[in-house]
């Protein structure tokens, strides 16, 4: 799977999923307030259970097949599984685990610095599965409106939806070019490789101004004035759901204030 | 008269001359169809219709009064004139559908629900309502092309202004948005200004063509009168539909007694067909047959 095509599912799934109906106040507002507390929270419970909630409801309930959440969680775990091994083996002070003492060597496994891996492998996969939360959930343009009524400035928003619609546009580009170019043996020697990729990136480019002058003129001739209108009717948050998400953040607070002390090895 | 030109040129910056004053009308209610080569100003004139290019001289009337290029101006000459892009990728900027569909209600100053309706009722239209939620890179072509339709139909205009319509398009998908064309030009008066190079669909649905060549206005009349000439055609770089094309060979070569009007559609030849079926069964029950006779001829010489 290539990261285009990994991005194009991600989004796939935002418009598609079973949770598209819902207000998508409520699923940032979920996404954002769990994500704080997971990352700020001191022992790997509450990253836990936060994992183990926002998964159920991305399979459960907006019946994101497994497999494709499973292959999105992969890459990124590998590396946070590196990190922490870096971080248990080289960090921390004070009691140690291990030791080992040689005249001109010495080299200690501290207890606090495993503890700090422990707690920082699942902050890390708690705070993934909440952004993966929110972007399979929600679509861009669902978050872009939303942000529009936090009175976020127009001119971040209006640059992010054209950024988005045409991200896909030149992908298709790129590919054919990429295509075309491979045909003509582009890719045929490292040498060949680096020029080929060096045209492919010139030329997207000057597409790209071309194309942002074919569509300055599109957008005028539909009577475009400085302003990008969006046509706001997006379903309302459910008080009930909004509740229910405080509820939940007030109980992993309470956890993570509980065993604040506790954690350690 | 919707559009009368007077005398339009228009030179691009790098020099290139695209239109050579070019003079001509376009009737209200009228299905236009301008044909030229590649590189012959088609979508330079289109582009001075709804004021997107303003002539370097001579002057653009509509409605008997010249354009004016202030923005206030354009704005209410581009809700009655509506222009959709080739490439509908150039047109379709918004995130999904709806937004996009929505976008020129919402520059009308529309009140919400008047923009939802006009949304729903254009996407209606064009067969794409349950898209509506969709962003435009789940779609085929064919169906972001008629999404850019319903982007100009939501603005309610009187002039569709639409450059190719059916370029790159599947048979099928092209037959579609010819028909849809027709339909709203015979359901809501529509007044119709295609560009086009694909000369087998111009007699399904124009009743007056223009012929542009190197930026000058060369023949215009009814497509049948038109395509009649088929020697100034062909050194145009153009060619007549296939049908006429093939009874004019019929006419020259084997020496059928076909009109001068050479038929343009299916339609048409069925018909001429027909007549000279019939004829032939005339000169059969009157002893001799006319046609043998004249390939006999032929083949002597």
């Amino acid at each position: 799977m290539s990261l285009g095509h990994v991005h194009a599912q991600i989004d796939r799934y935002a418009y598609t999923n079973a949770l598209t109906k819902n207000s998508p106040v409520t699923k940032i507002f979920f996404a954002l307030s769990t994500l704080i507390i997971c990352v700020t929270s001191p022992s790997p419970l509450v990253p836990i259970i936060v994992f183990l909630t926002t998964t159920t409801l991305l399979l459960r309930f907006a019946k994101i097949p497994v497999h494709f959440y499973w292959s999105l969680l992969v890459y990124p775990t590998t590396v946070v599984i590196a990190s922490c091994l870096i971080i248990a083996l080289f960090f921390g002070y004070g009691e140690t685990l291990v030791a080992i003492v040689l005249p001109w060597f010495s080299w200690a496994v501290f207890k606090n610095g495993v503890t700090m891996s422990i707690t920082t492998f699942f902050r890390v996969e708690g705070a993934l599965s909440c952004l993966y939360f929110l972007v399979l959930t929600t679509s861009v343009t669902d978050i872009l409106i939303t942000l529009r009524r936090a009175h976020i400035p127009m001119i971040l928003i209006e640059m992010s939806l054209l950024i988005y619609r045409y991200i896909f546009v030149f992908m298709e580009v790129a590919a054919q070019m990429y295509t075309a170019q491979k045909l003509r043996l582009g890719y045929s020697s490292w040498k060949k490789r680096i020029r080929s990729t060096a045209l492919l990136a010139g030329n997207l480019f000057i597409r790209t101004l071309e194309q942002g002058e074919r569509t300055f003129m599109a957008m005028n001739a539909r009577g475009y004035d400085g302003n990008i209108r969006t046509l706001d009717d997006l379903p309302r948050p459910r008080m009930l759901s909004l509740m229910g998400i405080i509820f939940f953040d007030v109980i992993l607070v309470f956890v993570a204030i509980m065993t604040m002390h506790s954690w350690v090895l | 008269m919707p559009f009368r030109l007077e005398n339009v040129s228009y030179r691009y910056s790098d020099g290139t001359l695209a239109l050579d004053s070019v003079s001509t009308n376009f009737v209200k209610g009228k299905r236009i169809a301008i044909l030229g080569p590649n590189g012959s100003g088609k979508t330079t004139l289109l582009l001075h219709l709804n004021g997107i290019l303003r002539p370097t001289s001579g002057r653009v009337y509509f409605e008997d009064s010249p354009l004016e290029y202030t923005s206030k101006s354009l704005l209410r000459l581009r809700r009655r004139v509506g222009y959709v892009f080739q490439d509908p990728n150039d047109q379709l900027f918004a995130p999904t559908v709806k937004q996009d569909v929505a976008f020129g209600p919402l520059n009308l100053g529309l009140p919400t629900d008047k923009v939802k309706e006009s949304v729903s009722e254009a996407l209606e239209i064009v067969g794409m309502s349950e898209y509506s939620d969709k962003p435009p890179h789940f779609l085929s072509l064919g169906q972001k092309k008629r999404i850019a339709l319903a982007g100009v139909l939501a603005m309610h205009p009187e002039v569709l202004v639409m450059d190719e319509p059916t370029s790159n398009l599947d048979p099928r998908a092209a037959i579609r948005i010819l028909r849809l064309l027709l339909q709203l030009n015979q359901k809501f008066g529509l007044t119709l200004i295609l560009a086009t190079h694909d000369v087998d669909t111009i007699p399904l649905f124009a009743n007056k063509l223009c012929i542009l060549s190197k930026g000058k206005i060369v023949l215009e009349g009814l497509p049948e009168e038109t395509f009649s000439q088929t020697e100034l055609i062909r050194s145009l770089d153009l060619r007549s539909p296939r049908i006429a094309h093939l009874f004019e060979i019929l006419r020259r070569e084997n020496h059928l007694p076909i009109d001068k009007q050479l038929p343009l559609t299916i339609g048409e030849a069925r018909k001429e067909i027909l007549r000279l079926l019939d004829s032939k069964n005339m000169i059969e029950k009157e002893g001799k047959s006319y046609i043998e006779a004249r390939t006999r001829k032929v083949n002597h010489t």
